[in-house]
């Protein structure tokens, strides 16, 4: 039997700045020979030595297993720990944990991404792995807004879908600042710029408690079905397996039975 | 397979658990209070005893328990398990409290299974101490957990009066009673009896404290406790987080390092879910930012069908030590009874 608290230890292989509070760690697992697999939506329980750990979203796609990647905003004792660390220092890594996105199930449908500020980390791995396997699936859709131009994250990358003739891509951003040319407002305005075809869309939806709440019920009101939203709820998961009860909500544990869930299960939970 | 021994002989079985492995009973502390501890001597146990405050968890899940050894050399760091696997004996523990740590490991057996827990546990005999007097708070008898037990442990005893019923559950408590075979026999059937007339007077002699599960359940599980109560009953909490130390079913706990300068240790340390920042998150949002919500969240996971479900039971055993502790009255009888009335007592 494996102890589950036990850590494997990653080094950062690469640190990047995308906001001035968020970087981008790449993990690589000191043990080569390590069997890592994941899927979109899925976490792990990132350790820094020292201070505990904590769970993050993996960002990076599964099919790209070369770079394992984490996106992680300055919040707390642990993430300003992570944020002194550099190229080579080590850390802990427990997972993947969570039951990450349905890939199956959306192939063949049409999908729409709705990410708000540091929402867009879970959903980009999913997006990197859709767009890796573009011909299996319909119009792929990203809106993604967020409150500056600079707190916009992996802005490379969306110049990159912004280009792509196979991606329809919107941005928005709640205050502009100088030389700000696009769009201004929340990023439920982005869904005037769009055409939906509820019936055959599956919507994931990732942002802010109050974000995700507007998107849905106004995805709701465009006429998608209630499973048909698909969210990636966020706790405060400390152990990963289900026992330490921080993320459990009724008799749901994030951790283990989500952290991805359409919109008629969260609908069911009972705080 | 229910054994006897003689009273005069309980002393020297004793010793002989003692050199196979740790003993752990019920002792009376300097200051008179029972609580268990590790023995060294047969004479330290208590045999007549109100239970402890504390329940014996701590031998399964220490309040603050040492998982994993994380080392830093140089630029790299080392993370070796803690194992501990000494032999233990939990001795005279109360029918109550054995339920507890039955509940405790059959929640640590689901999946993935939490291995630094089950080593403890697979190492730990439990010879419990059938309650022939209940005990003033017990409510042991809504809960299917006492005042004699079924199940849950390894070895049973019960007091005869000269003799000691010895009821072997396991191969664990065969073990525990080959370590001094000879001072065993088997029973009559006069003292086989004898338990029985001793259980049946025993569920006679509760006190007042009952605790109707059943239509709490209902009400809990479908959500149909009015916010209002929930509430009420809330302001009367002191969030002292006390029955949730006590209590011989709650787990929740927290991951930390502890330590420094390179060498830390990774402690699961326990926790308790009435604490507001239990689920607070770093970005500051705390979806049990009212007590209400955090005293739902309490009772959903002892009382709910949906757990009742998953774990077999009820999260509560009966042994009625959050009554004592809580002094705000919002322990289990009392947000029981006030969840079926549709009332709190004020």
């Amino acid at each position: 039997m494996n102890d589950v608290f036990l850590p494997d230890i990653a080094c950062l292989a690469d640190v990047r700045d995308e906001t001035p509070d968020t970087r981008t760690f790449q993990l690589l697992f000191r043990d080569s020979k390590k069997d890592f697999h994941f899927f979109p939506g899925q976490f792990l329980e990132l350790s820094v030595f020292g201070y505990g750990e904590a769970p993050f979203c993996i960002a990076s796609s599964p099919s790209r297993p070369e770079a394992l990647e984490t996106t992680v905003r300055h919040t707390g004792l642990l993430t300003d720990a992570l944020h002194k660390l550099g190229e080579g220092d080590e850390v802990g890594i427990r997972g993947p944990f969570g039951n990450g996105f349905d890939m199956e199930a959306a192939r063949g449908k049409d999908l729409l991404f709705v990410a708000g500020g540091i929402g867009l980390p879970p959903l980009r791995s999913l997006i990197w792995n859709v767009l890796d396997e573009r011909s299996c699936f319909g119009n792929v859709t990203i809106l993604y807004g967020a409150r500056t131009p600079t707190d916009l994250v992996y802005k490379e990358e969306l110049d990159d879908w912004a280009k792509r003739a196979d991606v329809e891509f919107h941005v928005t951003v709640d205050t502009a600042s100088p030389g700000w040319t696009g769009t201004v407002g929340v990023v439920p305005s982005l869904f005037n710029k769009v055409t939906f075809h509820p019936e055959s869309t599956l919507a994931y939806v990732c942002g802010p408690p109050i974000m995700i709440r507007i998107v849905i019920q106004d995805l709701l009101a465009r006429g998608f079905k209630e499973d048909s939203i698909i969210s990636t709820l966020e706790r405060m998961m400390q152990c990963g397996v289900g026992k330490c009860n921080h993320c459990a909500i009724g008799h749901r544990y994030v951790c283990r039975d989500g952290p991805v869930f359409n919109y008629g299960q969260i609908k069911e939970l009972v705080e | 397979m229910a054994l006897a021994i003689a009273k005069e002989n309980v002393a020297r079985w004793l010793e002989k658990l003692l050199q196979a492995g740790e003993v752990v009973a019920p002792v009376r502390s300097s200051c008179g209070d029972v609580l268990f501890s590790t023995i060294t001597s047969a004479e330290q146990v208590v045999w007549d005893f109100p239970n402890s405050l504390h329940p014996p968890k701590e031998l399964l899940l220490p309040q603050t328990d040492p998982i994993v050894r994380i080392t830093r050399r140089g630029q790299h760091h080392e993370v070796e398990p803690i194992i501990d696997r000494t032999r233990r004996f939990l001795f005279n523990v109360r029918s109550c409290d054995a339920k507890g740590i039955a509940f405790l490991t059959r929640m640590q057996e689901m999946e993935p299974a939490d291995a630094s827990y089950l080593r403890r546990s697979n190492n730990l005999t439990v010879i419990s101490l059938a309650c022939t007097t209940p005990c003033q708070l017990g409510f042991c008898i809504c809960t299917d957990s006492g005042p004699f037990l079924r199940d849950s442990y390894d070895a049973q005893l019960t007091d005869l009066g000269e003799s000691y019923l010895v009821e072997v559950a396991s191969p664990k408590g065969e073990a525990a009673v080959a370590e001094a075979q000879s001072l065993f026999r088997d029973a009559t059937e006069g003292e086989v009896t004898q338990r029985q007339k001793l259980e049946d007077a025993a569920r006679r002699h509760f006190g007042e404290e009952t605790c109707h599960f059943a239509s709490a359940m209902r009400r809990i599980s479908t959500c149909r406790v009015p916010d209002a109560l929930w509430e009420k009953m809330s302001d009367w909490c002191l969030e002292c987080g006390g029955c949730s130390v006590v209590c011989p079913t709650c787990y929740c706990f927290s991951v930390k390092d502890l330590g420094c300068d390179g060498t830390w240790i990774r402690c699961r340390v326990r926790d308790s879910c009435q604490y507001s920042a239990f689920t607070l998150e770093a970005s500051g949002h705390n979806p049990r930012a009212q007590r209400k919500d955090r005293m739902k969240r309490r009772f959903f996971h002892k009382v709910s069908a949906q757990y009742y479900k998953r774990d077999g039971a009820v999260g509560c055993v009966g042994c009625g030590r959050c009554i004592k502790v809580c002094l705000g009255t919002t322990h289990m009888p009392a947000v029981v009874a006030a969840i079926r009335k549709g009332k709190w007592h004020e």
